[in-house]
């Protein structure tokens, strides 16, 4: 991060940090990365020893609590021939996401992009204001991160509203964001300015951190060329593997399709959306048993192309995928969408290229 | 977000007062106990009020999902009677269903509910007094049992149970050089199937992007057999694939474990793909590793060559024909019985808690059942949605229903292969659930997944003799 | 504010069996300020469902200038159009709409118009056919060319004869095999109806509306016939949940058919990704 941006910030020791954390409890509701046994997840903590920020990810993105997997739209009443509505409702709870990782939170902005343009869906919106994310650069890369080539980096603040760093012996806490400084007001007079060796530890961690994802850039213009490839016989070699189980969707940070269903009887329920995947053979399937997207690779290039080439064609060419790197880590069959990008686009433009 | 309000939408609202009433939901069977429970009405043996009869044409009809919909809609305790073993209008309808009883009502166990809650009667149309002290016995208990509140929750995990320790591995890792004339051997046999027209495609394994993973690969050109490699990386169940490529290619190689082949075994069982559409490729498998250490399934497989078998490779090359040395080779005891055990150790509430919990992170990714080679249904259950059988919503109402629909499913099919459990994003011990069912099936009906095609498999067919002990 | 997903209530006023398995609602919005402001255009569409059931998009199936109901109409296929199929006069359904985009109508003034539907696809051309219809004098040559697969599954029966008094030419015909006695109409697919027509490309616009393997031979014929890519509208059925540009399912490469659509001309779609 740039010298200027550094300057605001503030050097915690770990108690203090602890004690800025733990201070948000009383009224805020505050998620935080938890080890389950075995499985790291953002959960709702209650006691300031739940909060961690452990290093590295967890296992399916927060995205959660800002578009819920599955979230009441109203609820119905019948009664005879009248029927009575009532909207969903409108939680306004503070909450606070902590340790949250830089892909993640880029993660968040792709949503925005998603819900909040044009006419914004209205639940999204309200989760979104009531939130505030806290980020920590990452301190270690995994073998299956590639933010970096996908505009991101391990300490990037984009989507964060306060930026937090680890350094020896402590932590460099600096508010991005209006709501940022809202949420760091109680640490006036705590902590201290961080010295220059810390500013440059910082830096170094940053830099040793991306330096270890030595994944090449997804260029902006590859947005296109993917587009004009949706022919190409190559994307069923590549396909083929996919077994459309669909955890590539539910654990990304930007994937947002969602099902409307009713649950409940015909007296009384709710209408709600749950997450769904664009990996599903249902997905697309009309009544009439037709699927415009027939095989398993059709809806493999569909993911792909809509992270890699729709999205980014309609929002500058950035990328719906911020790089977590997640789908490519948890596909039961290794499947990896940054290689499948690549390869689509060094085939040759009649595409007749052996692959995977 | 708003899951509360609406699980408070969905339960009826039961006011925890001495006036509490059980709901009891009674499947009973057209034929006989719908008979004697009518005798015993007119009789005025009345029975009380909580009790919601349903007629079904037969017991054989009533899938346990339907027991598993009446408590996901709020009932604290189910009934089933039908007519006793020999008397059904349909010949045998009921010793059908009395085998799905047992491996419900042994799942159900397993997940710790309350046996108080869960009923199976056999009540003839002149056992008017049988029927009436049935529903007494019924209401009683599951009045002792309380209001079912739990059935299914969303969120953090909460209960403290935590599953031992599993034994270090009992396999050592395979030498380098094993595994790469194994890899070796594949290459070439792989390429003289496809050289000489014998199949159209291999199903392989092939190094991914990841380190020292191994990923599914598909061959249709001999001078691509070079891809192809072998490790203790090769995880996947390639034969989640044969029925799609037999579609698509006609003839295939499959490249297959031990475990593998039961999946192969049971396509064939259930008619999915024809013995002669499948070339499989056996491979004596050194045991392989997930998360770091052996897979559990690995722990008791002594590694012997896969029964059934085309060709067998084994670091010393390829030959013709199935070779499994037959012995058990069982090099340690299966961690998954010891797992399984322990937790029937527990007293049932910290099993429901257990389980409650590991339903609450389910995703509803349906990951388990893309993996699952006999997940091969056109259309899931899942997807039905007239009736809707498993809610669309996330959360942990309709996760319970999946998790239970999933496991009934698999039972008596699964062949242990454990890659649901191992892909399930939200660590769910599905292979535990999958254990356990293998388990009583093996000890009620002495049937093993993946030994014999020509069997049938045994939720398909019945013994007049098989033991009814839970049925009153 | 409630969500753009809560609908209004709209109450039947009156239904007619069109087929065995289609049938036309006539509604009425029990908001009296909603049916006022609740205003649509030839080919857009709305969410309709029936609670406790769910929702389905159907085409708006009466014309901006009949505004006094609002009318669809639904083949009974699955679970929402089935539990739609099963309410009777006077129940409520939820409606939220209208979506999509509309039928360029007024860039066909002047011009002869041909409206060719197969099936249930017949529902989304009665709006813009009635819009014809009630400004019949802005309109040169109009054609209807209706199919189904036999007699009893023709829609709009009973009004065909008020379109024929009202200056469309209306011309029926059912597939091969599908006729009943009595049936006076033509025999043969649509394509080769069309094509027996002869009716040519010049001033012409030809709005096509069908399941989808109608629509390719459509095309093949149009083609032939030398009417221009441009010349073609036709209307999208993908599957949607949510009408609104969100949930994913209606897209067809950049495009999402609930919103950019459902009306495209021929040339959009053929230059279209082969996804739908
Ligand atoms: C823009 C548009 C206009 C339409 N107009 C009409 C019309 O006027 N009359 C008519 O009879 N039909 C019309 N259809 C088709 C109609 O939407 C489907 O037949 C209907 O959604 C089937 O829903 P179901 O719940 O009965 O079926 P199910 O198979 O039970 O459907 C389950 C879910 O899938 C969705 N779905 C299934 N098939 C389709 C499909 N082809 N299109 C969209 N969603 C689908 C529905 O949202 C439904 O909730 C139209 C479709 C579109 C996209
Ligand atoms: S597409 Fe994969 S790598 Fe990209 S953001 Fe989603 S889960 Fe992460
Ligand atoms: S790409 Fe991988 S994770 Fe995604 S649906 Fe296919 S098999 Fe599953
Ligand atoms: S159980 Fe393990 S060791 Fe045995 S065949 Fe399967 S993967 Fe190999
Ligand atoms: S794989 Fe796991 S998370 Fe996914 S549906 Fe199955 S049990 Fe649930």
């Amino acid at each position: 991060m740039s010298e200027g941006a550094m300057a605001s910030a503030t050097r915690l020791t770990p108690d203090e940090l602890h004690g800025w954390l733990a201070g948000m409890l009383g009224d805020k509701r505050v998620l935080a990365a938890v080890d389950e046994d075995g499985l790291r997840v953002f959960r709702s903590v209650e006691r300031a020893d739940q909060i961690a920020l452990p290093t590295g990810k967890t296992r399916w993105s927060p995205k959660e609590f800002l578009f819920a997997r599955t979230e009441t739209l109203f609820a119905y009443s019948v009664a005879g021939n009248e029927v009575t509505l009532d909207g969903a409702p409108v939680e306004s709870a503070e909450q606070v996401l902590v340790g949250v990782r830089p892909c993640d939170a880029a993660g968040f902005l792709r949503l925005d992009a998603i819900f909040l343009d044009g006419d914004a869906d209205s639940l999204y919106a309200s989760h979104r204001v009531r939130t505030t994310v806290v980020t920590v650069a990452c301190d270690e890369a995994g073998p299956e991160c590639f933010c970096t080539a996908v505009g991101g980096s391990p300490a990037s603040d984009k989507g964060s509203d306060v930026h937090l760093t680890r350094v020896a012996d402590g932590w460099l806490v600096r508010p991005v964001t209006a709501k940022g400084d809202r949420l760091t007001a109680s640490l006036a007079g705590v902590g201290r300015a961080p010295s220059p060796e810390e500013h440059a530890e910082a830096e170094t961690q940053s830099t040793r951190v991306a330096g270890h994802i030595r994944q090449s850039a997804i260029a902006r213009e590859w947005a296109a060329i993917l587009e004009s490839r949706f022919h190409l016989p190559l994307w069923e070699t590549l396909g083929r593997r996919c077994v459309g189980c669909g955890i590539c969707t539910y654990v990304c940070p930007s994937c947002s399709c969602f099902d409307v269903t009713d649950t409940g009887s015909a007296s009384c329920g709710e209408r709600c959306r749950s997450w769904d995947s664009c990996t599903f053979a249902a997905f697309t399937r009309h009544a009439s048993g037709h699927n415009p997207r027939a095989t398993q690779a059709a809806r493999y290039r569909q993911r792909v192309l809509h992270k890699f080439s729709y999205f980014p064609l309609g929002h500058d060419g950035e990328s719906m995928c911020v790089g977590c790197g997640r789908c490519v880590q948890l596909c039961p069959v290794g499947l990896n969408v940054r290689e499948t990008v690549q390869a689509v686009v060094a085939a040759a433009a009649d595409g007749h290229d052996a692959g995977g | 977000m708003f899951q509360q309000s609406q699980a408070a939408a969905t339960t009826p609202a039961v006011a925890e007062t001495a006036t509490w009433q059980p709901q009891i939901v009674a499947l009973i069977c057209n034929w006989c106990t719908y008979a004697g429970a009518d005798s015993a009405g007119t009789a005025r043996r009345s029975y009380p009020a909580s009790v919601r009869a349903v007629r079904v044409p037969c017991t054989g009809r009533v899938d346990p999902l339907l027991i598993v919909k009446a408590f996901e809609q709020g009932a604290d305790g189910v009934l089933v009677s039908g007519c006793h073993p020999g008397d059904c209008h349909y010949v045998q309808g009921n010793m059908v269903a009395r085998r799905r009883f047992t491996v419900f009502r042994a799942l159900m166990d397993f997940l710790g509910l309350d046996n108080r809650r869960l009923h199976f009667a056999w009540i003839s149309a002149s056992e008017g007094a049988k029927w009436s002290r049935a529903v007494d016995e019924v209401t009683t208990a599951v009045r002792a049992a309380g209001p079912l509140r739990d059935w299914g929750r969303t969120g953090a995990r909460r209960s403290a149970v935590r599953l031992p320790a599993v034994p270090a591995a009992p396999r050592s890792a395979p030498s380098a050089d094993d595994q790469r004339a194994v890899g070796g051997h594949l290459q070439r046999l792989a390429a003289t199937l496809l050289t000489e027209g014998r199949v159209s495609v291999v199903i392989g394994y092939t190094p991914g992007s990841l380190p020292a993973q191994m990923v599914p690969a598909f061959v249709t050109r001999p001078e691509d057999a070079p891809a192809l490699g072998w490790s203790d990386r090769c995880v996947n169940n390639l034969s989640v694939y044969l029925p799609g490529a037999v579609r698509q290619w006609g003839k295939v190689a499959l490249v297959a474990k031990r475990c593998d082949v039961n999946g192969v075994v049971g396509l064939l069982q259930e008619s999915q793909i024809a013995r002669d559409d499948v070339v499989v490729i056996g491979v004596a498998c050194p045991g392989v590793q997930d998360d770091g250490g052996l897979a559990l399934k690995c722990h008791a497989c002594g590694g012997d060559a896969p029964p059934h078998a085309d060709w067998t490779v084994t670091p010393g090359g390829a030959e013709p024909g199935a070779h499994p040395s037959g012995a058990s080779g069982a090099v340690a005891a299966d961690p998954r019985d010891a797992l399984v055990t322990y937790l029937e150790s527990l007293p049932a509430e910290d099993r429901w808690a257990y389980w409650q919990d590991q339903f609450s992170s389910c995703l509803r990714c349906y990951a388990c059942r893309a993996v699952c080679p006999l997940c091969y249904c056109a259309v899931c259950v899942a997807e039905k949605n007239r009736p809707q059988w498993i809610p669309v919503n996330i959360e942990g109402k309709a996760n319970m229903t999946w998790n239970i629909a999933r496991a009934l499913h698999l039972s008596g099919r699964c062949g242990g292969c454990d890659e649901c459990a191992r892909d399930c994003p939200a660590d769910v011990r599905l292979d535990l659930l999958n254990h356990r069912l293998s388990r009583e099936i093996e000890q009620r009906f002495g049937y093993r997944s993946g030994a014999d095609p020509a069997v049938a498999p045994p939720l398909a067919t019945f013994r007049p003799d098989d033991p009814q002990e839970f049925i009153r | 504010m409630p969500s753009a997903f809560q609908p209004h209530l709209a109450r039947i006023v009156s239904t007619r069996d069109e087929t065995p398995d289609v049938r036309t609602l006539r509604l009425a919005f029990v908001e009296p300020d909603v049916a006022r402001r609740f205003r649509w255009e030839p080919g857009q569409f709305a969410e309709f469902s029936v609670f406790g059931s769910g929702e389905s998009v159907f085409t708006m199936a009466n014309s901006p200038t009949r505004p006094e109901y609002l009318e669809c109409t639904m083949r009974a296929v699955g679970k929402v159009s089935g539990a739609i199929r099963s309410l009777s006069v006077g129940q409520v359904l939820g409606v939220r709409g209208p979506y999509g985009n509309r039928f360029p109508v007024e860039t066909w003034r002047g011009k002869d118009l041909v409206f060719v539907a197969g099936g249930i696809g017949m529902a989304a051309l009665r709006s813009p056919l009635q819009f014809v219809l009630d400004n019949r004098a802005d309109f040169g040559d109009v054609v209807l060319l209706n199919g189904a697969r036999s007699v009893a599954d023709l829609v709009y029966k009973d009004e065909m004869a008020a379109w024929q008094d009202g200056g469309v030419r209306v011309i029926r015909t059912v597939d091969p095999g599908g006729e009943a006695t009595g049936w006076d109409g033509e025999v043969g697919l649509l394509p080769h109806v069309f094509e027996r027509l002869a009716l040519g490309p010049d001033g012409r616009i030809v709005i096509v509306c069908g399941p989808p393997i109608m629509l390719h031979f459509m095309f093949l014929a149009l083609e032939k016939s030398g009417f221009t890519p441009e010349q073609v509208v036709t209307t999208m059925e993908n599957k949607m949940k949510c009408g609104i540009g969100l949930c994913g399912r209606c897209t067809i490469g950049r495009v999402f058919v609930c919103r950019d659509g459902p009306v495209f001309t021929w040339a959009q779609v053929r230059a279209f990704p082969k996804d739908f």
